[in-house]
């Protein structure tokens, strides 16, 4: 379904170049729970950013159902980001002046006109709700994101990569910045959203121990992918992390 | 719609943004007031400029006034019994007079008389005022001008400014009984005056008795005749007496009031010339080709108070047939003052129409008032131009606080302009959000400022009154401007130009910090810290 091809990326510090993507290949299949390991540096945020239409790659191509989606035009690959894909960051990046609410229908205020969304509220409202609802936070609609612990900012903002009923997540790290327990509930809720739901999810990590409730792990190193195995399954959550 | 919802939040949670707003509502406020305050003056000075003077003046720089002319506009000299042409002292020919009444007919048959409400005959002249105060002679020189005070009420800015006659449709320059009997004091004063000043003679000698005349008695004092009638009122005599009646001057307010700050500071007027007082007048004769000083005697019958000082301290108006008679001039004036049914119509239309009868080459000249005022009404405007420029600075420097926030909130922002670009913003929406936020900080301190503004100039004597209690010094001197209260006139449509630029400026300044935004890499924008 999304397929990276021999993708290339190399970023320009102060003239000093730091290839980071050396001929990536890399193939997503619908459906499919794929963490992506690696150490710090190995490219595993910027393949997330090239697949999610966020940067260009400076060789190769993302394809989508087939359609080359790296050399869209500007307007179309915004719809993309704003429809296809969700994005879960590493530290959350709720707008800190919106409530819960206007931060999960953020996707929809800016896929619409002020007519549109006129229109559309009530129906927008109703699924942010019921996805606000599925993420346990139907309590805290009204709270500025200050106002929340990680793992709540973490599960607003699953709620908003969600809403526009996206085919694709793509998760940055989103565990890495809350505790074990919390990291836990965070990726077994992806991986309910991903069996019951049937979202296909690419999740960066370095945290091994999570990537047991994946199907499938692929390890980056040096900008390449070395490794592609099934996940060992793994009881879940990890004794260890149930200890916590 | 999250430009709409991000640029309300933007305005609801960034108290920087209240630093954008306060500098573009004290601009704004700024420029109102002024505006206000200047407008009001330069209004209130129009309509006093205006004042006196009629819409149109056709006058001439001959001193024997209106003379006839041929085609070309050349003066048509008078020729005695044998056809030779009359020359005056002067050696020029003496030319024909145009009568008032000939020039007022030619003027009304004109393709221009229709549009011509009224029409009257004047005399001016410049003079020498001289006048008695406190047993000195003062002089002052004065513009004086013969009128027919029902003629020249029926042009308009005459009887309006009269402080007796206040509003008269038919002022005159008779005098008042307290005014006669004033004048009737003056006399005797001057009289008693005289009287003391002569000399005591010697006691004259008994002359010896002339011989064949007998020596009489002195005769005895005469007794009182009980039975007679009393002595005829000396004052009402006077007023019966057609030649005795002296004929009236009416003075500029500033002429016969003196003005001036006693020792505690406050301003003082004292009248110097009461109604009755004598003044005489001094102005150049009206013959053609000499110049004879002439002089008459006037009593004070009124006093003229037009507010514009240029006005009250220099005209003094006299009635056109003595003026006539003091400069021999009978039958002739020097200046036309016309109303106009619809001036800012007709203006032109009269003016082109009234040269081509008075030639100018016959000395004659036509003028609006405005092209009279010509160069004050322009410097007026000037003024208001440049200080218009001057303060529009004040809100380009809310313009630069407004970059410079911005460019802070911008950088503030980065994390969550990738954030919205992640979730599919475009970079033109982000964009749009940031010049939206300026719009919107522009068009609420545009708001803010013009309620600031309006208030301030409704209160304006209130606050000028506050600041000069609180300072102890006057901030608007009133006797410097004649004008009792700070004169302010809102004009809508400035009012709308300086909100239009000041939220112009907020826009034009927002625009770099927003492409700034705009042009922000998202995957660089996310991984700010």
């Amino acid at each position: 379904m999304l397929v990276a091809e021999n993708l290339h990326k190399t970023y320009r510090r102060h003239a000093v170049r730091v290839p980071v993507l050396n001929g990536l290949n890399l193939e997503v299949k619908a459906g499919e729970f794929l963490s992506v390991v690696g150490a710090s540096g190995s490219g595993k945020s910027t393949l997330l950013h090239l697949l999610g239409t966020l940067d260009a790659p400076d060789a190769g191509r993302v394809l989508l159902d087939g359609r080359r989606v790296d050399d869209l035009p500007g307007r179309e690959r915004d719809a993309l980001r704003n429809r296809t894909f969700g994005y879960i960051f590493q530290f959350y990046h709720l707008l800190p002046e919106l409530n819960v609410l206007d931060n999960v229908l953020m996707p929809a205020y800016i896929g619409h006109s002020v007519v549109g969304w006129w229109k559309s509220r009530s129906r927008w409202r109703a699924r942010a709700l019921e996805l606000l609802r599925k993420v346990g936070l139907t309590h805290r609609l009204a709270h500025r994101p200050r106002e929340l612990s990680g793992g709540e900012m973490q599960r607003a903002a699953v709620a908003r990569a969600l809403l526009t009923n996206p085919r694709v997540l793509l998760a940055d790290e989103p565990t890495g910045n809350l505790d074990a327990g919390t990291g836990g509930e965070i990726v077994r809720l992806l991986r309910d959203l991903n069996r019951e739901d049937g979202v296909t999810i690419v999740m960066v990590t370095h945290n091994l121990e999570i990537v047991s409730a994946t199907d499938r792990v692929v390890r980056m190193v040096g900008g390449v992918v070395t490794e592609d195995t099934p996940a060992t399954p793994r009881p879940f959550p990890h004794p260890r992390l149930a200890a916590v | 719609m999250y430009k709409l919802l991000l640029c309300l939040r933007y305005l609801r949670t960034r108290y920087l943004a209240f630093i954008c707003i306060v500098s573009v509502m004290l601009g704004v406020a700024t420029l109102i007031v002024v505006n206000a305050v200047m407008s009001g003056f330069s209004t209130k000075l129009k309509d006093r400029l205006h004042g006196v003077l009629s819409d149109v003046v056709v006058d001439t720089d001959r001193p024997d006034g209106f003379v006839e002319c041929d085609a070309d506009g050349y003066p048509v000299p008078q020729r005695d019994e044998h056809g030779r042409v009359v020359f005056g002292p002067d050696g020029n020919p003496v030319p024909v007079p145009l009568s008032p009444e000939k020039a007022i007919e030619r003027i009304l048959a004109s393709p221009a008389g229709p549009r011509i409400a009224a029409v009257t005959p004047t005399i001016e002249s410049f003079a020498v005022l001289q006048f008695q105060f406190r047993g000195q002679t003062l002089t002052k020189p004065v513009r004086l001008i013969g009128v027919d005070p029902k003629g020249r009420a029926a042009v308009g800015g005459f009887s309006e400014y009269l402080v007796r006659q206040a509003g008269a449709e038919a002022p005159s320059f008779d005098l008042t009984t307290d005014a006669l009997d004033r004048h009737d004091w003056n006399r005797h004063r001057a009289a008693r005056s005289r009287v003391t000043e002569v000399p005591d003679f010697p006691p004259p000698k008994k002359l010896p008795p002339l011989p064949g005349f007998p020596d009489l008695p002195a005769p005895a004092p005469p007794v009182a005749d009980l039975l007679a009638p009393p002595p005829p009122d000396q004052a009402a005599m006077n007023a019966q007496m057609p030649d005795a009646r002296p004929a009236g001057v009416i003075l500029g307010y500033t002429i016969a009031h003196f003005r001036y700050k006693d020792a505690s500071g406050q301003v003082v007027e004292e009248r110097a010339l009461q109604p009755g007082d004598g003044v005489t007048v001094f102005a150049p004769g009206g013959e053609a080709g000499g110049m004879r000083p002439v002089w008459g005697s006037f009593l004070v019958t009124d006093y003229l108070k037009t507010e514009m000082s240029e006005y009250d301290q220099s005209f003094v108006y006299v009635p056109l047939e003595d003026l006539q008679r003091v400069r021999t001039m009978q039958g002739r004036c020097t200046a036309f003052q016309l109303r106009l049914k619809d001036y800012d119509r007709d203006k032109a239309f009269v003016t082109d129409q009234l040269r081509a009868l008075f030639h100018p080459r016959s000395g004659a000249q036509v003028a609006t008032w405005e092209e009279r005022q010509g160069s004050l009404l322009a410097a007026i405007d000037v003024e208001k131009g440049i200080l218009n420029l001057l303060l529009f600075l004040i809100v380009g420097v809310a313009g630069f606080s407004i970059l410079a926030i911005f460019t802070m909130i911008v950088s503030e922002k980065y994390r969550d302009i990738g954030v919205m670009k992640s979730l599919g913003a475009s970079s033109s929406g982000v964009m749009s959000i940031f010049v939206g936020y300026g719009l919107l900080l522009g068009a609420v301190g545009c708001a803010l400022g013009t309620g600031l503004g309006l208030a301030i100039t409704d209160n304006i004597n209130g606050i000028e009154r506050f600041l000069t209690e609180a300072t102890g010094k006057a901030v608007f001197p009133r006797d410097v401007y004649y004008f009792k209260e700070i004169p302010t006139n809102v004009e809508p449509l400035r009012v709308l130009f300086v909100n239009l630029g000041a939220v112009g400026i907020a826009v034009v300044f927002s625009l770099l910090p927003a492409w700034r935004a705009a042009r922000l890499h998202p995957v660089r924008a996310l991984r700010f810290e």
